[in-house]
């Protein structure tokens, strides 16, 4: 359905990407936009990164940003590090799978494996070092039953 | 190893749907999901007024919190606003050249527009059957234009189909509807029909497929001078001694159905994207300036609500008059109404029931992000005939909106160049969220020129907006699920004692100004009665 591999356009944009570099004086290069690009994902349906800091820098770092650091005005993104909810890699996979308050919940476009893998990014990342990593089993455990039809 | 269960997206769902059983079912489905709501408007509100002084205190100066206000003191209601922002008019709102805004994480949003065009971060058109919006707009005094959301000119691309060319809408419309007029034809006269239509059906349906598919007398869609004249030509009929003319050829049936452009003229078959869609003249933003006009002297900027406090007769709300920080003040009434977004409000003191306390904090906000360009010249209606309107592609900027205003001007004129919304199913917004402004605009610049190769030449300056990243609402609108709404919905607009919710969360319209002005003015219907009582 909307399976559409990017890989054809970012071998054009790389193609291009060169001429623009130069307009704007060599302020982004090459590196640069292709890096961009690959946070979006291949399938518009299903988030493709496997790896837990680029699943972290394609969805969470929307509202917990760059640092982990979140931020805060009339109403606040947490932040990741110092934070003391860290502390269970249940809760941080549980909230990755079916949100909490207004975060939007992801366990329909990430899978198992990539929910382990950005929960355990985020619990060793920003100062966190928790020692106890997460399993795509124990991710499996978390997600809500199904309904039988 | 653990496997995903397979769950639709809603839009895989209607997609199936319509495939396997037609768009009319397609539509039922769409209806039933929420997609094809009608408005509830019932005309001008009559409310019967306070018997003895009342004061009521709204949070927050969005276009729900001012319609509630301008109503409730035309009835004789005394009524003030305790707005978060320096600014009013909450998510309708309006960039133009000079505007600057920082967002959450530090960075700064420029839009330095030199031209007249400007850039509608969240509404930016209006469905005709959204009578609220249309009522008020006129009692209000904002002209009206039309917003030209289907422009047969504009295009349909896929990356991956007819070499990356983008095709157009009328193009690819017309060929489907001469290939399906064809097959069906075809059926028909084989007898694989006989079962399901009369031989007299099967003679009118016949007839009539020839005329709406442009099928020639062996019921064929192909190229023809008839075709010419509803699918357009390779050269125009000209004057005098021009060249004869000649008609265009349609795409063939098996590429269009590879290429995914059928479905993306899906994105024109709802209810609300009907034409004629219409926006307000010079911006959304004079919708919540025509409110402001009415009710700004009951308003106070830069009042960030902590907590809201209830007793029997009345509500004390607790606010930091600057911001977050600033000095601790408190309004008192006898009725709140509060339109403060869930997000935002789920991480505030609110006191109610345990149950209205879960239903605020059950709602997740969808994510949601515009770019905006500005152009040297107007490259899409000089070079590619398109005036107005909206071209999609399956590259994650997913769609390109033309101005529909100042059509042919000389100088600069700006798109709304990248635009998707969680509600679609796709995740590409999430990670257009991911960006800084200028990242935004690069990437924007570098998908965009796949479609219009003159960005490269003409780009001025870009602007953006990203609704996770304001932080008077963390994220878009409220994304309801039919499971969210059997267990919370009744909950969270029923007054609680002396506290009432509005805005586009408390309506079975989200994101719409529409939904937000329903459930303002029916809020304060409920309110009134309760007064009455």
């Amino acid at each position: 359905m909307l399976t559409r591999p990017l890989l054809a356009v970012v071998a054009l944009l790389l193609l291009t990407t060169g001429s623009q570099a130069q307009q704007d004086g060599g302020s982004s290069g090459v590196t640069d936009i292709d890096r961009l690009l690959d946070r979006f994902s291949e399938d518009s349906e299903k988030f493709t990164q496997t790896e837990g800091g680029a699943l972290y820098r394609t969805t969470c770092q929307a509202c917990h940003m760059a640092d982990g650091q979140g931020d805060a005005g009339a109403g606040a993104h947490p932040p990741l590090a110092d934070n003391p909810k860290m502390n269970s890699k249940h809760f941080i996979a549980g909230v990755i799978l079916t949100g909490y308050h207004g975060m939007p919940g992801f366990s329909d476009m990430l899978s198992d494996e990539q929910v382990a893998a950005v929960t355990n990014y985020v619990r060793t990342h920003f100062g966190n070092s928790y020692p106890d990593p997460i399993t795509p089993e124990q991710v499996e455990a978390l997600r809500p039953p199904k309904d039988a039809n | 190893m653990a496997k995903t269960p397979f769950t639709p997206s809603r839009r895989q769902l209607l997609a199936m749907i319509g495939q396997v059983a037609g768009a009319g079912a397609m539509y039922q489905a769409m209806t039933s999901l929420g997609f094809a709501a009608e408005s509830g408007y019932r005309g001008e509100i009559d409310l019967q007024g306070p018997r003895q002084q009342r004061r009521v205190l709204i949070l927050g100066a969005g276009v729900a919190g001012m319609l509630a206000a301008y109503e409730l003191r035309r009835a004789g209601y005394t009524v003030k606003i305790l707005e978060y922002q320096d600014r009013i008019g909450g998510r309708c709102l309006t960039l133009r050249g000079g505007d600057r805004y920082t967002e959450m994480g530090g960075h700064e949003i420029a839009c330095d527009f030199e031209g007249d065009g400007y850039f509608n971060p969240g509404p930016w058109r209006l469905p005709i059957h959204h009578r609220a919006v249309f009522d008020y707009c006129q009692k209000l005094g904002v002209p009206m234009q039309p917003f030209i959301n289907k422009n047969n000119k504009a295009y349909l691309h896929s990356t991956n189909a007819f070499g990356g060319q983008p095709q157009r809408i009328g193009h690819v419309e017309k060929d489907m509807r001469g290939h399906v007029s064809e097959l069906l034809a075809k059926s028909l006269n084989q007898g694989g029909l006989d079962e399901a239509v009369s031989i007299e059906d099967r003679e009118k349906l016949l007839e009539g497929l020839k005329e709406w598919g442009v099928l020639d007398s062996d019921y064929g869609y192909r190229v023809s001078n008839d075709l010419g004249e509803v699918r357009g030509w390779d050269i125009r009929p000209g004057g005098g001694l021009m060249a004869e003319k000649k008609p265009s050829h349609p795409i063939d049936l098996s590429p269009l159905l590879h290429s995914g452009l059928w479905e993306q003229l899906f994105n024109f078959h709802g209810y609300r994207f009907e034409p004629p869609m219409f926006e307000p003249v010079g911006g959304m933003d004079r919708i919540s300036d025509a409110f402001a006009r009415e009710v700004a002297d009951v308003i106070q900027l830069n009042a960030r609500v902590t907590t809201i406090a209830q007793s029997d007769d009345g509500v004390t709300v607790t606010y930091e008059d600057g911001g977050r920080g600033g000095t601790i003040r408190q309004e008192s009434a006898d009725w709140c109404i509060c339109t403060i977004p869930l997000s935002v409000l789920a991480q505030l003191d609110v006191d109610c029931s345990d149950a209205m306390r879960k239903a605020i904090a059950a709602v997740p906000y969808a994510s949601a992000f515009k770019v905006a360009l500005e152009f040297r010249r107007r490259f899409w209606e000089q070079d590619d005939w398109i005036m107005g309107g909206i071209s999609y592609t399956d590259l994650p900027l997913v769609q390109i909106a033309y101005p529909n205003y100042g059509f042919l001007s000389e100088g600069p004129a700006v798109l709304q160049a990248a635009y998707d919304t969680a509600t679609a199913g796709r995740n590409f917004t999430y990670s257009w969220s991911t960006m800084t402004p200028q990242e935004r605009i690069d990437a924007a610049l570098v998908l965009g020129r796949h479609i219009h190769p003159q960005y490269d030449a003409e780009f001025m300056s870009g602007t953006s907006w990203v609704w996770h990243r304001v932080d008077w609402s963390l994220g878009c609108y409220g994304e309801w699920t039919d499971d969210l709404r059997d267990v919370h919905y009744e909950t969270l607009c029923e007054i609680d004692n002396r506290l009432v919710l509005a805005g586009e969360h408390c309506s079975h319209i989200p994101a719409w100004l529409e939904g937000s002005l329903l459930s303002a003015l029916d809020a304060i219907r409920r309110l009134d009665a309760r007064e009455n009582a």
